[in-house]
């Protein structure tokens, strides 16, 4: 056997620089997808009209298809319709003038929302009914018992699920390699078949999602323990 | 005060309100009596909207509400009318007593938060948790919680305080801590609705006493006239069980 043990170094250094890359399309995606699963978990909970049947069809669609045929939809069906629309209104914006990663963005947290709406769900259900009916009973309107006693509690059940998502997310943002978005994983394969050491690079690249994966996990363990002090009991 | 006319509740098809009229007065503690599955929690709870009445109308403090179509307001404006104290305390598990207490009023009546502050520490300090402000409702035995809940509730300075039997879930040696508190704040002249099965608390602190059965007042009365000589045989059946201390039959 015969591997470059320096050029994993040298690999691993290279791919500091697409780190940033990856932890945007992971949190951006993951931020939005939390803000559309949580509108879709409520519209969902509280069976909006018409939008409580869109809501459902959006999240079969979504966890029915693979996330690398939603990225690949999205890199082609969003720039014709932009351009459609451009030449409908005249405007002089141009699919082409989209960054790539934008394509990432939209298609992940698309992808995100569908998942992360039934953890939301699941979060919000799980939360003792009796809390939303004290609050009711203060005098709290609908809106002020959500987001004031519902959500905090809970985003604590939530959070072990959340951090799981993240972490799926954090290595399903590979995919982007597909749009020509120069991720950890991208730079990794350039690497690799520029100076024909795969293993090297990709041993290198494994080394650095492991570590951003126990930083998500480190992470998690801290807000968990913050958030949860008021679980713990039996200390006055 | 408080005026309730014809409220009928249904689950389906089964009636378990079947036209309830009730008046309560301004300082008047009632005290609602019944087995289990007679109503009187559902009642207790329409009062408030936590379960909606199918028909009636729910008068407490000149604000009316048509239970046929009620608007979101209403409901809102009716629930700021009263307080409840819940059988299992809901407290916000995630806010400390002192937080708790607050709540209300900085939220919902906008109360400056330090003001909020002071009558939320008194009010603890009444119900006898002033060295428990910032303890979580986890940390917290049965009876304090539910003193808490009650503090919660007198916070808000409301109309009418609903209790849902404020001591069912609690260990015997602990409902006397709670009772305790109640009765000192029945003193105060608070109007008090009280669903309970502690039969010598209710005859003791209760102004009225009403017995609800399968969803219908049976009987209602002062204490002694109803505990000493209902005229209902249901009634009497119902309070057989609960003879005072003392009294045997064999």
């Amino acid at each position: 056997m015969n591997i470059d043990l320096p050029f994993i170094w040298e690999s691993l250094v290279e791919l500091l620089t697409a780190i940033p890359t990856t932890l945007a399309i992971t949190a951006v995606s993951m931020l939005c997808g939390l803000a559309i699963g949580t509108v879709v978990a409520l519209i969902r909970m509280y069976k909006v009209p018409v939008l409580h049947s869109v809501a459902a069809s959006y999240v079969t669609f979504i966890r029915g298809t693979p996330m690398l045929t939603h990225l690949l939809l999205i890199y082609f069906g969003l720039p014709l319709i932009v351009d459609a629309l451009s030449a409908q209104f005249g405007w002089p914006f141009r699919s082409v003038n989209i960054p790539m990663i934008t394509f990432a963005y939209i298609s992940f947290s698309i992808t995100a929302g569908a998942y992360l709406s039934e953890v939301v769900r699941s979060g919000l259900q799980a939360v003792d009914k009796g809390q939303i009916e004290a609050a009711y009973s203060i005098g709290m309107t609908t809106r002020q018992a959500i987001s004031r006693i519902v959500f905090p509690q809970a985003f604590a059940i939530l959070l072990p699920s959340l951090s799981n998502s993240t972490i799926s997310m954090l290595h399903g943002s590979t995919l982007v390699f597909t749009v020509s978005v120069v991720d950890i994983n991208a730079k990794s394969q350039i690497i690799a078949s520029s100076n024909w050491k795969f293993f090297e690079a990709y041993i290198a690249a494994a080394a650095i999602y492991w570590g951003l994966t126990i930083l998500i996990e480190r992470l998690t363990a801290i807000v968990e323990k913050r958030i949860n002090i008021y679980n713990r009991g039996g200390v006055t | 005060m408080i005026k309730l006319t014809q409220i009928k509740k249904s689950y389906g098809r089964h009636q378990v309100l079947k036209g309830i009229d009730l008046t309560v007065e301004k300082g008047e503690v009632v005290a609602i009596l019944g087995p289990s599955g007679s109503g009187k929690t559902t009642l207790l709870r329409c009062m408030n909207y936590l379960e909606r009445p199918s028909e009636g109308e729910i008068t407490i403090d000149g604000f009316t509400v048509n239970c046929k179509r009620p608007s979101k307001s209403d409901i809102h404006s009716l629930r700021k009318q009263s307080a409840m104290v819940f059988q299992q305390y809901n407290l916000f598990r995630h806010k400390t007593a002192l937080e708790n207490v607050m709540e209300g009023l900085v939220v919902v009546q906008k109360v400056p938060k330090e003001q909020a502050r002071k009558r939320s520490i008194e009010l603890l300090e009444k119900v006898g948790l002033g060295s428990k402000l910032d303890a979580y409702p986890s940390q917290l035995s049965g009876g304090q919680q539910q003193r808490v809940g009650i503090a919660r509730a007198l916070a808000l300075n409301p109309k009418v305080i609903l209790f849902d039997e404020p001591t069912s879930s609690l260990d015997p040696e602990l409902v006397g801590e709670v009772l305790s508190v109640i009765r000192k704040i029945a003193r105060e002249g608070i109007t008090m609705i009280i669903v309970t099965h502690e039969m010598s608390f209710a005859q003791e602190v209760a102004g009225h006493v009403i017995f609800i059965d399968d969803g219908m007042i049976v009987e209602r009365g002062t204490p002694n006239e109803l505990f000493n000589s209902p005229k209902e045989e249901r009634t009497k059946q119902f309070l057989k069980r609960y003879t005072p201390d003392g009294v045997y039959s064999i």
